[in-house]
């Protein structure tokens, strides 16, 4: 009788434990806890509500299932004073929070904010009724993957001295894969990771060798600053902006671990600027870039144009502050702090307007028509 | 830190409050509302004020409100609970030591034009919401030059928040990338320049520091000469718990040098000491934390180390396309310095 008990409990279990994986491979071997995480300095979403946290401090890479989150009524999204809120919610002034990224979920335009406090305490926010309600991380569903550099990872006598840094720059997911762009303190290299996703225990950190030439001339090791996968002529690339300003692609089955990869300057978008954050949003059948920068308006570059060029930038743009390579518009957005996709084909920035005020709101997606 | 009777302030009997929390005598009216807002607030305000974020904690007696980050020094707020509204500061300790700047690497006074980073090591951990903007280079005639430091979002800073590296712009150091063909290197040869950081840079917990710091140095002719470790001389212990000496000839870059010396004996395996950096430097010395034995040693250095510069052991910072070994820099390979203890 007890055997027959146990057998058909272990049938129960078995139907219910079926069940949840057929419900989401993707969360599979995701565990309620604490992640510890102790930065954020970068976020992206993938599929299923799985929220990707880039914590440079403990140098890994956490994804979070947050499809607990109601839905958000963001149809009038507007929040002037950004950082006095913010810096009023955490009872401190407002040089002591910083926003280091805003994302919107695109199964339910939900958007999130992260932020550092002064104190070193991370934290995640998310708009409600245009203010914030604050998201805790120390009881979540979640999976995890260390960043640690894969070489060096085993020389603990080194690690003691505790110099070396990474600083995740950007972070996108893709096809199973999460990428994750950085600068360490040590080297100035394009350090470029693709990590697996479902995480695993046994990881393969793609290091991902992938640089630009300066004019064929000089090799720049320069750090991608930002990044999207995207689709060019119906194959798959990175299409990575550079600080001062080169836009650089990639093909995507020539980027192998080990491999030094050389990519293709398609556009040099002017000195003395970085680029922060760049989507791709597609209306009426048109594919669009949308690119903000730290020194220069947002600017629009049509999928059409950028597949239409062929060529690479190989001669020095001599005129001063000029840009070259495929052609963009300026829109009247300047200041723009933080930028991702919303509603489907429209855009949501954090902006610094001339009176000072932070605002976060929509961007008019009539800029995204024909 | 603080000993909790200097944090400790108190602003009514029934009112406690430290840096981490805030504690009330409780009602055990379950509906009465905690709330604690940032300035001090009228009731007239309370509708349209923003509470802060926190957690609210009932005990036996009394009930404890945590804010999500710590209260700030010399900051007013405001606590409503039931019919109480009170304000409260937790004042500045007069004993506080202020954040200052213990050394910056390089530490002479010589630097090539080319430099390609700093470090910047701070007495206790900073704030580093937006700290490379406190930052600033002037010339000898006190203007501040623009664009010197790569503008990062996220501060590079060490786990116990007190070394903070700054890159120099690396396309204005680098020959002919764009902006260094429009703007020029970020500095001249045979000039003096000052690395500035006004007082209001702030510590991790909001307090500035009290005086502006200054480093002069003067700039030397670009160095486009890898590291030469043929040149580098190990100097051997003479008794067994004698500092190892390697002097390198020139002022090498703080951290990459830091990482990448590495002792091993003859059974390959490492020896465990601490590393330090002398003589603006140019000299490392190691101290083992065991006494040495006889026999034979090699000190690794990682192909990563580099100059002042950023020219590491293997290659030149801004090396044309087709002198660079491809890969190279991602394989474990090390030079090597023997030395033997007899």
């Amino acid at each position: 009788m007890k055997t027959l008990v146990t057998f058909i409990l272990a049938l129960i279990l078995s139907f219910f434990g079926s069940t949840v994986q057929a419900d989401s491979s993707l969360k599979a071997n995701f565990i309620t806890g604490d992640p510890g995480i102790t930065s954020i300095n970068s976020m992206t979403f993938g599929p299923e509500n799985i929220l990707f946290i880039g914590d440079s401090k403990s140098a890994q890479i956490v994804a979070i299932d947050v499809s607990a989150h109601p839905k958000a009524d963001n149809s009038e999204v507007k929040i002037d004073l950004l950082d006095k809120l913010i810096a009023d919610m955490l009872g401190t002034k407002i040089d002591q929070v910083q926003i280091t990224d805003m994302v919107v979920n695109p199964i339910n335009d939900n958007i999130y904010l992260s932020v550092h406090h002064s104190s070193g305490i991370p934290v995640l926010l998310r708009v409600e009724n245009n203010t914030l309600k604050q998201v805790t991380l120390d009881n979540v569903s979640h999976s995890k993957a260390t960043i640690s550099d894969p070489i060096n990872k085993d020389a603990k006598d080194k690690w003691d001295r505790e110099l070396r840094k990474w600083a995740v720059a950007d972070m996108k997911y893709s096809s199973g894969k999460i990428m994750v762009s950085g600068l360490s303190n040590k080297e100035f290299a394009s350090t470029f990771r693709s990590i697996d996703f479902p995480f695993t225990k046994k990881q393969d950190y793609g290091s991902l060798e992938i640089y630009h030439a300066a004019h064929g001339k000089y090799e720049t090791h320069a750090p991608i600053k930002t990044f999207i996968p995207t689709k060019i002529k119906g194959n798959s690339h990175i299409l990575a902006g550079y600080t001062c300003t080169p836009l650089v692609v990639f093909p995507m089955d020539k980027i192998k671990p080990g491999e030094h990869n050389k990519g293709r300057t398609v556009a040099e978008l002017g000195s003395g600027n970085t680029p922060i954050d760049i989507v791709e949003i597609e209306n009426g059948g048109k594919r669009y870039l949308l690119i903000a920068n730290s020194n220069r308006p947002l600017m629009k570059m049509e999928f059409d144009d950028l597949e239409a060029y062929e060529g690479s930038l190989t001669t020095p743009v001599v005129k001063k502050g000029a840009a070259a390579g495929v052609a963009y518009v300026n829109l009247p957005y300047v200041n723009v702090r933080q930028l991702d996709k919303f509603q489907g084909n429209g855009f949501l920035i954090i902006k610094r307007e001339a009176n000072g005020n932070l605002a976060l709101k929509k961007g008019n997606s009539w800029w995204l028509e024909k | 830190m603080f000993s909790f009777s200097e944090m400790l302030a108190q602003t009514s009997p029934e009112l406690i409050v430290d840096r981490n929390y805030l504690s009330i005598k409780r009602d055990f009216d379950e509906s009465a509302n905690l709330r604690v807002f940032k300035g001090q607030i009228t009731e007239t305000e309370l509708s349209s004020a923003t509470m802060l974020l926190g957690k609210v904690v009932k005990e036996e007696t009394s009930i404890r409100f945590i804010p999500l980050v710590p209260f700030g020094w010399n900051q007013e707020y405001t606590v409503v609970y039931n019919n109480i509204m009170d304000h409260f500061v937790i004042d500045l300790p007069d004993s506080y030591e202020h954040l200052s700047i213990e050394t910056v690497y390089p530490s002479g006074r010589w630097v090539p034009t080319n430099i390609l980073k700093w470090y910047i090591k701070f007495s206790s951990p900073i704030n580093e919401t937006n700290v490379y903007h406190h930052i600033e280079f002037i010339h000898s005639l006190g203007d501040t030059i623009s664009k010197v430091i790569l503008p990062l979002e996220n501060a590079l800073i060490s786990d116990d928040g007190k070394l903070l590296t700054l890159w120099v712009e690396p396309g204005r150091q680098k020959r002919d990338l764009i902006p260094n063909k429009q703007l020029g290197p970020v500095f001249e040869k045979d000039k003096r320049y000052g690395l500035i950081i006004p007082k209001d840079l702030k510590d991790n917990n909001g307090v500035p520091m009290q005086e502006d710091f200054a480093h002069i140095f003067q700039t030397t002719p670009p160095d486009r000469q890898k590291p030469d470790t043929n040149s580098w001389k190990v100097l051997p212990p003479e008794n067994d718990t004698d500092d190892l000496v390697i002097l390198f000839h020139e002022s090498m870059d703080y951290g990459s040098t830091m990482n990448g010396l590495t002792v091993i004996n003859a059974e390959k395996k490492v020896i465990t000491g601490d590393w330090q950096l002398i003589d603006n430097e140019s000299i490392s010395l190691f101290t083992p934390k065991k006494p040495w034995s006889k026999g034979n040693y090699k000190v690794l250095l990682d192909v990563t180390i580099e100059d002042l510069a950023g020219n590491n052991l293997n290659r030149l910072f801004d090396s044309k396309v087709n002198d660079t070994i491809p890969s190279s820099r991602y394989s474990s390979s090390y030079f090597a310095l023997s030395f033997s203890i007899k």
